[in-house]
């Protein structure tokens, strides 16, 4: 390793001789290390699920919040480092909120994880004299964005590079691998909102180490008429009864 | 030494003080109403101050888009900046989210320019008119300092205050006993009549207003411009 990566892995804003950045693709490792977090998209919706790894019994799970709303009309699933996910959301917010200033109107899915993606790069080892704060590394976290606005329900998901990639369905972190080979076998774009939320309930159980139940799991619909909608955990309890049936 | 002259000591005067006006008028007169599927906005050709004329052609409505048209007059500097400003931010938006800016937003984002200049405004009065979501016509008047509303009929300018008394009584039906369900509703060619006998009547009493009447129709196949009216040139 040591070798191969031949000491070009230090700077992060340092190519190496074969044209990569190792610390940005050591950050989209990081991810993987992360709770497995899965979108689904149809017509009807957009679900996001994600797995809370509860590690000891004297933990609250409610407090565990990996699903957050951005506005109104759209929600974000994260993987990787919370804290760092915190940053990108409480830009995406600002953002969403001066768009509704500026042009009374809500922003378009895409246009807020354009926003985030700003972000995702401004990061350097130098930039002591820059009164703006900015990271010295990247950003250790992916995220899923999804709403809906005139083009329909939408489902982004960004990862520390800054790209960002249009899904019907996508998993990340530490089951994403498994999760998204289930998720390319039943994906179908007709199913209803209750469906695709089975599903995900479904490959998040095929792929979590603990035992899903209505305390480790987080689930966020976001509904065609722009309302996102968490599961309670009765809800849950409901969805996973027939799962498991 | 001496102190008994008890002469007067120098009183200092108050520092002279120079005055420079950034604003003037160059007057003109704006007008837009709105109809089921369509709305119209109408301008004089005049650009004038005090007592002089500028020129006899020059139009003050606006292209903002393909179907959003801003009538625009008052000082004409401020109108040019203004305009360039929102053409430079209608192409930053349609880049950064893959689509044409609405009538609505456009509005909006009018209204903020505007009052980001609260303190130093731009002298301009804006009546900006397109067609809405649902495919009516739509007209937004705004004060020059970014307060706004959504309107059916609007004048600005010099000759607003001629125009709108006219057009409150003729469309707005204001002071006519006709019940609200036997009112006729607006066509685009009574409107565009309207619009000639009330500037033809702005330009007989106001020296800022006259020459031309410009007239832009917005519908959903587009804005077209309609032909030269011509107004009086005295």
């Amino acid at each position: 390793m040591f070798l191969t990566r031949s000491e070009y892995d230090r700077g992060v804003n340092t190519f190496s001789p074969e044209g990569r950045l190792f610390q940005v693709e050591y950050a989209i490792e990081a991810i993987k290390l992360g709770s497995t977090a899965l979108g689904i998209r149809t017509d009807q919706g957009v679900v996001l699920a994600v797995e809370k790894r509860v590690t000891s019994c004297l933990m609250e799970p409610s407090s565990l919040e990996k699903i957050t709303q951005l506005d109104g009309h759209v929600a974000c699933a994260f993987s990787g480092l919370t804290a760092d996910a915190r940053m990108l959301v409480d830009k995406a917010r600002i953002e969403s909120q001066n768009h509704w200033f500026a042009y009374n109107e809500p922003m378009k899915v895409e246009s807020i994880t354009q926003a985030i993606s700003n972000l995702a790069l401004k990061f350097s080892e130098d930039n002591e004299d820059d009164d703006e704060m900015s990271m010295s590394r990247p950003f250790g976290v992916a995220l899923l964005v999804a709403g809906v606005d005139k083009d329909g329900a939408r489902l982004y998901h960004l990862d520390p590079s800054g790209t960002y990639i249009h899904f019907d369905a996508k998993a990340i972190g530490s089951g994403s691998e498994g999760a998204q080979t289930s998720l390319q076998e039943i994906y179908k774009g007709d199913l209803s909102m209750d469906q695709i939320t089975v599903h995900a309930l479904q490959i998040l159980k095929q792929v979590m180490e603990d035992k899903l139940n209505s305390v480790n799991v987080e689930v966020v619909q976001v509904q065609l008429d722009g309302v996102c909608k968490r599961l309670t955990q009765e809800q849950l309890q409901t969805y996973i009864e027939e799962i498991s049936k | 030494m001496d102190f008994g002259t008890g002469a007067a000591l120098p009183v200092s005067k108050p520092p002279l003080a120079r005055q420079f006006n950034p604003y003037t008028s160059n007057g003109g007169t704006i007008l837009a109403l709105s109809g089921e599927d369509f709305s119209l906005v109408a301008s004089d050709t005049r650009l004038s101050e005090r007592f002089r004329i500028h020129t006899r052609d020059q139009p003050k409505t606006y292209k903002l888009t393909d179907n959003v048209v801003l009538g625009c007059c008052g000082f004409h500097g401020d109108v040019l900046t203004l305009n360039k400003l929102l053409a430079a931010r209608i192409k930053m938006y349609k880049h950064q989210h893959d689509h044409e800016i609405s009538c609505s937003s456009l509005a909006q984002m009018l209204s903020t320019i505007l009052y980001s200049r609260r303190f130093f405004p731009f002298y301009t009065y804006n009546i900006l008119i397109g067609l809405d979501e649902q495919g009516k016509g739509c007209v937004y008047s705004f004060d020059p300092v970014g307060s706004y509303e959504r309107e059916t009929y609007r004048a600005g300018g010099t000759g607003a205050s001629m125009l709108q008394p006219l057009l409150d009584n003729q469309i707005g039906f204001k002071h006519q006993n006709i019940p609200e369900q036997d009112r006729p509703e607006l066509t685009a060619d009574r409107a565009i009549a309207l619009v000639r006998d009330v500037f033809i009547g702005a330009a007989e009493r106001d020296i800022n207003t006259g020459d031309g009447l410009h007239m832009q129709l917005v519908t959903k196949d587009g804005i077209k411009t309609l032909d030269r009216f011509p107004l009086r040139k005295d």
